[in-house]
């Protein structure tokens, strides 16, 4: 424990997802606990911090939340470059949103960080009354495409705080965000001294 | 001033005859050949396509033709563009203008990749993106030709689909995936470059972060643009570049020194020490050898202005870092306090006996230093957005709002009419709808007129937007559109006269919205250019931080700072941006001053983009408007011309009416 230094970690989120599929409001909930039934649209971006205790290490996430619209889908990059994680958001009342979910896991798959932790978010899972697309159909997707899924609710606060927990959990105890290689070093001293250097 | 050294025939008799009968290429490419063989010491012309224009505005009316070359010298391949001198389609288009968008001899190892639109209707362009993150206008092929083009770049570079976007072509090999996207997508680290002035920096003295991002020789750039023979003398010295670069800076300076008293260029003197901590910053971006001259002048002399701005011993770098500190002291002299609100009484005296507003100019003046007393918005709004002239009546007035409301009915009744069945059929208009459905039930919702379920005037909001997307098809709908509108139902508390109060305003600041970003990447632009011109040092830290893009004040632009102030704050800016009483880009300034208000706290905390963009994103709420608004101010009479110049024309929110008025046209230039 005297060496805890050596177990902090900084990492970068990214959420991406379609317009209204819920991405600010899953941060808003993790990380005010508030839900607003009517959370305004993102313009740019929205970055917000939050520090996990995961396996006696801390773990900063710095997230970013987008903005869903298509037309502003050239902004993406800007956010998920150098992003240790990303959750794609989509919407269980839209099969559109799920569409577009598969969408950008593979232009993550294609361009983001080969590291990078990736958590499928089917959200508003407390409207099971509209449910439009099917746990097994997104889990199935999943698997094939090495995410983990989990259905969401920021209304609810079901499941938030988990898929947030399970990414820092996952994620390699040494962060390469900033190293384009995407190469692991072992864990040691001074290792982490990069990314840990600005933590409490 | 550079492109005054331009090699171009358009202003041969020959030339402008057979421009005037049209096109008559071969000839004009023999021609063409023959002076570049002679001027260009060697460089050999590849390609030369006439009637290649850009359009500074959304206006289709206002284009400024030229001649798109390719040459090659060395094996390097070099692209350009020249205005036609005179055969502008617009006289407000000033040779400024002109020289402004030139692009001189841009080598393609600087170019990142090339976007075609080759549209089946309209007019065929190109997008040419620099691998500094900058990008040109579009440039636009009247008389057809892409295709070739393309296919003459490919035989001699080497030109690569993008995998991402059909469109988009992609110079060399990029080193990751991750460029390859943001070079492929609609680029966000992507600016409009005015070309000359811009490029120019970039061959500058502060080269030195270019070399560490690109690797592939910025040295060897710029020694054959040097042979190229363009820009012949400045390109070999970064040094002597910098003090040219520099030389336009002084220029402004000295002319502040005429227009200031004295007294105030004497208090730099004090100033100098606090500001001391930073100077240190700007001057490690050089190159080495730069900053030992810039320490070995700042011992020299460390506050003289040179008395004489064509004088040798310009380069004083030091003295650029320390300039802001008079525009924050000009600020406190300059920016003038704010007034109440007009009110209802006062605004009556504008008027005369039939209502029309006699000295539209006076008025501006008015609402610029005081805003409007929220009672009377609703008669003033209409004017300020263009909606209604200054000089229509009382009648005519009257008279417009029930004929306006008969065309809202029938546009509106355009998606009303649209059947379930047909909907089924008609995925454009549900993509839309739905996309409006989602937002207008989240905008603005804690605001008293829009909370509560099933209100009225979110229902009136939603008609308004998907009118709007009907009657602009083109455009359609787009995020930030609902924050625009809402004010403006709220003030107007009428649909039809909110719809078209909302057009007028789209006529300016649709551009914000198009597709290919190209409105904000215009604002983006022209932001860093006034940033340059007022902060050089700020700029230069941006430079360095990989933060030129400006991308970090995204959301201040596109909706004109409506997330950053409460809501009457945010109405009482928008009368003010919208009298364009100083400047039609008044927002611009005010992105300035805001930024130079926390630049100690940008510099200092050493802010990288994402800290930055967390930090301006937090902003909201916190800033001060009035002071803030004496800021911009007083930042746009220092710029004044320069200003102006660096913002290139029909940059949203330019209106091509009123131009004259509102850039005011000096040739008493330094």
């Amino acid at each position: 424990m005297a060496t805890a230094g050596n177990k902090n970690i900084n990492a970068k989120l990214v959420l991406l997802g379609d317009v209204g599929a819920g991405k600010s409001s899953l941060v808003l909930r993790f990380v005010k606990d508030q839900f607003v039934e009517f959370q305004e649209s993102t313009i740019g971006a929205a970055f917000f911090s939050q520090t996990l205790a995961v396996n006696e290490a801390t773990v900063k996430l710095e997230i970013w939340d987008t903005a869903g619209q298509e037309r502003y889908h050239s902004l993406a990059p800007m956010y998920y470059r150098g992003a240790a994680a990303a959750i794609i958001v989509f919407d269980i009342t839209n099969q559109a949103s799920f569409e577009r979910a598969k969408k950008w896991v593979q232009e993550l798959q294609a361009q983001g960080n080969p590291n990078m932790v990736m958590a499928l978010a089917g959200n508003k899972a407390d409207l099971l009354d509209a449910r439009k697309v099917s746990a097994e159909e997104a889990e199935t997707y999943a698997q094939e495409n090495s995410l983990f899924f989990m259905e969401t609710s920021a209304k609810t606060a079901t499941n938030v705080k988990d898929i947030f927990y399970e990414i820092a959990k996952r994620l390699p105890r040494v962060q390469p965000a900033e190293n384009p290689t995407g190469m692991v070093l072992p864990n040691g001293p001074g290792a982490t001294a990069a990314s840990a250097s600005c933590c409490a | 001033m550079e492109s005054s050294e331009l090699h171009d025939l358009s202003d041969d008799a020959d030339y402008a005859a057979s421009q005037q009968q049209g096109s008559a290429s071969m000839m004009r490419c023999d021609s063409e050949k023959r002076s570049s063989s002679s001027d260009h010491d060697g460089a050999e012309l590849i390609y030369l396509k006439d009637n290649v224009a850009i359009h500074p505005t959304q206006f289709a009316s206002e284009r400024i033709s030229g001649r798109l070359k390719l040459t090659k010298q060395d094996s390097l391949l070099f692209l350009s563009w020249t205005p036609y001198k005179g055969q502008t389609s617009n006289a407000k288009l000033s040779e400024k203008d002109r020289s402004l968008y030139t692009i001189t001899a841009v080598p393609f190892t600087e170019v990142r990749s090339i976007r075609r639109h080759t549209p089946a209707l309209g007019w065929q362009y190109v997008i040419v993106v620099l691998s500094s993150g900058l990008a040109f206008p579009p440039l636009y092929f009247y008389n057809g030709g892409v295709r070739e083009f393309l296919a003459i770049v490919k035989q001699h570079v080497f030109l690569a689909r993008s995998a991402e976007d059909a469109n988009v072509f992609i110079v060399n090999d990029f080193q990751s995936p991750l460029q390859r996207t943001l070079s492929s997508l609609e680029l966000p680290s992507t600016l409009p470059v005015a070309s000359g002035q811009s490029i120019y920096p970039l061959d500058g003295g502060s080269s030195s972060e270019n070399q560490g991002r690109t690797s592939a020789g910025v040295d060897n750039r710029v020694s054959s643009v040097s042979r190229y023979g363009l820009r012949k003398q400045k390109s070999h010295d970064p040094a002597r570049d910098l003090s040219i670069h520099l030389l336009e800076k002084f220029s402004l300076v000295t002319k502040f020194a005429r227009e200031t008293t004295t007294q105030l260029f004497s208090e730099n003197n004090g100033l100098g020490s606090v500001d001391k901590r930073w100077n240190n910053q700007p001057v490690h971006s050089y190159p080495e050898k730069l900053s030992n001259i810039a320490e070995e002048k700042y011992h020299e002399s460390p506050h003289s202005y040179p008395v004489n701005e064509h004088d040798e011993e310009i380069p004083n770098i030091v003295d650029v870092p320390a300039d802001p500190l008079e525009f924050n002291k000009l600020s406190l002299v300059w920016g003038k306090p704010r007034q109440s609100p007009m009110g209802s009484k006062e605004f009556t005296a504008f008027l005369d006996y039939e209502g029309r507003v006699v000295e539209s100019k006076a008025l501006r003046e008015r609402v610029f230093y005081g805003g409007i007393e929220h009672q009377l918005r609703k008669e003033v709004w209409p004017f300020l957005l263009g909606y209604h002239a200054y000089d229509s009546t009382y009648a005519e007035r009257e008279y417009l709002r029930s004929v306006k409301q008969m065309e809202y009915a029938t546009l509106k009744q355009q998606w009303q009419s649209i059947s379930p069945e047909q909907a089924k059929r008609f995925t454009k208009y549900r993509e839309r709808k739905g996309l409006i459905d989602k937002d207008v039930v989240r905008t603005d919702r804690a605001f008293e007129y829009y909370e509560g379920d099933d209100n009225l005037n979110v229902n009136s909001m939603r008609d308004i937007l998907l009118t709007y997307s009907f009657y602009n098809f083109d455009l359609g709908y787009c995020q930030g559109m609902s924050d625009y509108l809402s004010p403006i139902l709220f003030v107007m508390e009428d649909e039809s006269e909110a719809f078209w109060c909302f057009v007028a305003l789209m006529e300016r600041l649709g551009p914000n919205f198009n597709r290919d970003q190209n409105g904000m990447h215009t604002q983006l632009f022209a932001l860093s250019k006034l940033v340059e011109l007022l902060d050089s040092p700020l700029h230069n830290y941006f430079k360095q931080n990989d933060c030129l893009n400006y991308f970090f004040c995204f959301r201040w632009i596109l909706i004109q700072f409506k997330r950053e102030f409460e809501y009457e704050k945010t109405m009482q800016l928008w009368e003010v941006l919208w009298t364009q009483y100083l400047t039609e880009h008044l927002h611009l300034y005010v992105c300035a001053a805001i930024l130079k208000r926390y630049r100690s706290k940008i510099m200092g905390e050493q802010m990288d983009f994402d800290t930055l963009l967390k930090f301006i994103n937090e902003l909201s709420g916190q800033i001060d408007l009035d002071s803030t608004i004496r800021d911009a101010e007083a930042l746009c009479i220092c710029a004044g011309e320069n200003g102006a110049a660096s913002i290139p024309p029909g940059t949203p929110p330019s209106l091509p009416l009123d131009e004259g008025i509102l850039y005011p046209q000096d040739d008493d230039v330094l």
